[in-house]
């Protein structure tokens, strides 16, 4: 590696700063500092490949540094470790500041190296891509719906007649997985239960075999647990409550469109998404089945 | 039905009188023994409609004069009688039955009513006093239903005061589990690390006390000593003990500082978790103070900041797990009340009389409409489902159970100021110098 990656931790308890610091010290150039504002100061003036944020501070909360940093350093991978299980700060770190991991204290020692591993590889890629100015492509995209609830499909349906993206609709996970092996599918629009079935593996396993693909998740559950793994282990692009807001959602899905275009017009490298195997052994095995029921959805994408 | 067969156990079936009847007849009539108990007597027609009632009293009237009896005896009753009189029907139940009595009824009650059956027909006599007897039993069985339902309200109230204690404790217990995360991250990690910094101490430690077996040993040549000469070397190298003392020291007060933390929660909750109301002594309030503010502080610290005013204060007998909760639930709503990030002072004063503490924060404040009813029952500003409205009621009522009073002053936009004042035990400086 010929620059060092660098990490920024953002605590308001210096001693967990301190205990980071020391923890990584040898792997990484370490930052760190008590105060988002701070923080936020030197995300302006010097270069930081990842931020390790706290949720609770008290002059402002970490969705909202990250939120925040997302705009002055897109590039930056955003890591919330926080030491409470907060549906709410979670659904605004995904939502509006694009976070890559939720972790939570006290960590794993490993778990953690591991992450900061994955996005330090992430960041050392992105170096390497010499970053020329990109044409956003202006291609429609495919929309797959999984989702039968009337709401859901008004506003979906009418995004895409009004942008002109081609809209798919399945209404089980096999069909769901049909589609995916013959048809193109930029988007997943999802609810987490479709026809009884839990639809959160097959989200998993499309993290894995198609980085490019972006999902939004619509649903009227809001279990902070499984929040957690749909961002750690699918890498989630949007969680919406349900009932949904029409502008919110309409939001999400151009802002979705808009990552889409621009990833298709960048090299692979760049596509800084990486998801966390699932730690659950009875997600891993169907995520593990699910994979190959996707290959040649694999194929076509390596091909 | 039983209300109406009330009615009809009130009747008296007595025998009625012709409008025609002379009033002397009438007059014997009234004094025999069966007629006794009757203020009065019905008078009905051919067809069994009463027609009125005629009065002792207005008999006694007519033969009180001189000469009553022989001018008038030989009248019809009809001259005499009162054609309006009480008529209340069969059908109608007891409590409607005595307003429409009570409503008519003259003093003195000189007449008894006419009872009839749904078509109007004489059926008999009630007497005032029965009906009188009948509402005062109907009145005791209500108040017993009444004093029942007292009894179930005052047990329901008991278990809402309680399921709102053990929802601020169960509240208040996630919120500390969550904020002993953070030194329990900090520990975990730093006693991790801890470990493998000081494995090469350790084969330091190996690799100079072979170079020290080495030295003493009279068989060891030199080629093994340069082996654990530069083995020990090496060891000091990799292991830089002179660059390990200062991580080493930042690590070990990082760490018992964490489980200072720790264990202040802990004593923390377990001061909180008392759901007894034992009174002690001599408690420490602004001890107290510090122990709420322990427990609410993950509530609070992205909220507020939080200045302490605490004076000297004599120590004060109360119940310490009952003053905490309402301590507890003054700071949780000033930081509920703040809207971005504001202050909160606390500050505590005595004086002859009495303890003052004072809980002031920078929120959002109350109308004087909504300030009026903050002690009320129930009453709460918050979406339903988040609050009890029971928590400030429940402070009032502790404050009050201490002798104490509690009062707030709020104005929109600038803040809301809570006083609780408790009343020092009176001093026995007597005792003390004896």
């Amino acid at each position: 590696m010929s620059e060092p990656i660098r990490i920024l931790f953002v605590d308001d308890e210096e001693r967990i700063l301190r205990s980071l610091a020391l923890q990584f010290r040898r792997d990484y150039q370490v930052l760190t500092e008590s105060d988002p504002r701070r923080a936020l100061q030197r995300l302006k003036s010097e270069p930081v490949h990842i931020i390790v944020s706290d949720q609770r501070m008290p002059q402002m909360s970490g969705a909202e540094l990250l939120a925040q940093a997302q705009q002055i350093a897109p590039d930056t991978l955003r890591i919330l470790l926080t030491g409470y299980s907060d549906l709410d700060a979670a659904v605004e770190a995904l939502n509006s500041g694009g976070i890559f991991r939720y972790l939570t204290k006290p960590w794993d020692q490993q778990e953690m190296a591991f992450t900061l591993r994955q996005a330090a590889q992430i960041a050392a890629r992105q170096l390497q891509v010499t970053s020329a100015p990109v044409v956003l492509s202006q291609d429609a995209l495919s929309v797959l719906l999984l989702d039968e609830e009337a709401p859901t499909f008004d506003v979906v349906s009418g995004f895409c007649a009004a942008h002109g993206h081609r809209l798919l609709r399945a209404q089980s996970l096999n069909e769901a997985v049909a589609l995916l092996n013959s048809q193109p599918v930029d988007l997943v629009v999802s609810d987490l239960q479709v026809a009884g079935e839990d639809v959160s593996p097959l989200l998993k396993s499309l993290a894995q075999a198609h980085p490019r693909l972006l999902s939004l998740v619509v649903t009227p559950f809001s279990d902070t647990q499984s929040l957690l793994k749909l961002i750690n282990e699918a890498q989630i692009f949007r969680y919406l409550p349900k009932p949904i807001r029409r502008g919110l959602f309409e939001k999400g899905l151009q802002a979705a469109v808009e990552q889409a275009q621009l990833w298709r017009a960048q090299p692979a490298q760049v596509v800084t998404r990486l998801a966390q195997p699932p730690r659950d052994e009875h997600d891993r095995e169907k995520v593990g089945s699910l994979m190959g029921m996707l290959g040649r959805l694999r194929e076509r994408l390596t091909a | 039905m039983t209300t109406a067969s009330a009615l009809a156990r009130l009747l008296k079936p007595v025998a009625p009188l012709s409008a025609l009847m002379s009033i002397a007849d009438v007059a014997d009539r009234l004094l025999t023994p069966e007629h006794k108990a009757f203020l009065s007597l019905p008078i009905v027609d051919d067809a069994g409609k009463p027609l009125g009632l005629v009065s002792r009293s207005t008999l006694q009237d007519i033969f009180m004069q001189r000469f009553g009896r022989d001018l008038r005896g030989r009248h019809p009753v009809e001259e005499v009688m009162n054609p309006a009189p009480l008529v209340v029907s069969l059908e109608t139940n007891l409590e409607e039955a005595a307003k429409q009595i009570t409503a008519q009824l003259q003093y003195p009650i000189t007449e008894d009513f006419i009872l009839v059956d749904a078509e109007g027909l004489y059926r008999g006599l009630g007497t005032v006093l029965d009906l009188l007897k009948a509402m005062e039993a109907r009145i005791a069985q209500r108040n017993q239903v009444l004093r029942k339902a007292l009894v179930d309200l005052k047990e329901s109230q008991t278990q809402l005061v309680q399921s709102e204690k053990m929802a601020s404790l169960g509240q208040m217990v996630a919120g500390v589990a969550h904020e002993l995360n953070t030194p329990l991250g900090y520990v975990t990690n730093n006693v991790q690390l801890l470990r493998e910094l000081s494995a090469p101490l350790f084969e330091l430690a190996d690799a100079q006390a072979a170079l020290g077996d080495c030295l003493s040993d009279p068989g060891c040549d030199e080629a093994r000593l340069a082996e654990a000469l530069e083995t020990a070397a090496e060891a000091r190298a990799k292991a830089a003990p002179e660059l390990l003392v200062e991580d080493f020291t930042q690590l070990f007060s990082d760490t018992l500082y964490g489980l200072e933390q720790i264990a202040e929660l802990v004593v923390g909750l377990k001061d909180f978790a008392r759901l007894d109301r034992a009174m002690s002594e001599e408690v420490d309030l602004n001890e107290c103070i510090r122990s709420a503010l322990v427990i609410a502080r993950n509530g609070i610290k992205d909220k507020a900041e939080t200045i302490l005013q605490l004076g000297d204060l004599p120590r004060m007998p109360c119940a310490p797990s009952q003053i905490n909760q309402v301590l507890l639930n003054l700071l949780n709503n000033a930081a509920q009340a703040i809207e971005g990030f504001g202050q909160i002072v606390v500050k505590t004063w005595a004086d002859e009389s009495a303890v003052f503490i004072s809980v002031r924060d920078t929120g959002r404040g109350m109308t004087a409409e909504v300030l009026a009813r903050i002690f009320d029952p129930f009453f709460t500003t918050k979406p339903v489902g988040e609050g009890t409205g029971l928590g400030l009621s429940i402070s009032y009522k502790i404050i009050q159970d201490h002798g104490g009073q509690i009062r707030a002053v709020s104005e929109p936009g600038r803040g809301t100021r809570f006083l609780i004042r408790l009343p020092r035990p009176q001093a026995l400086p007597l005792q003390r110098s004896a």
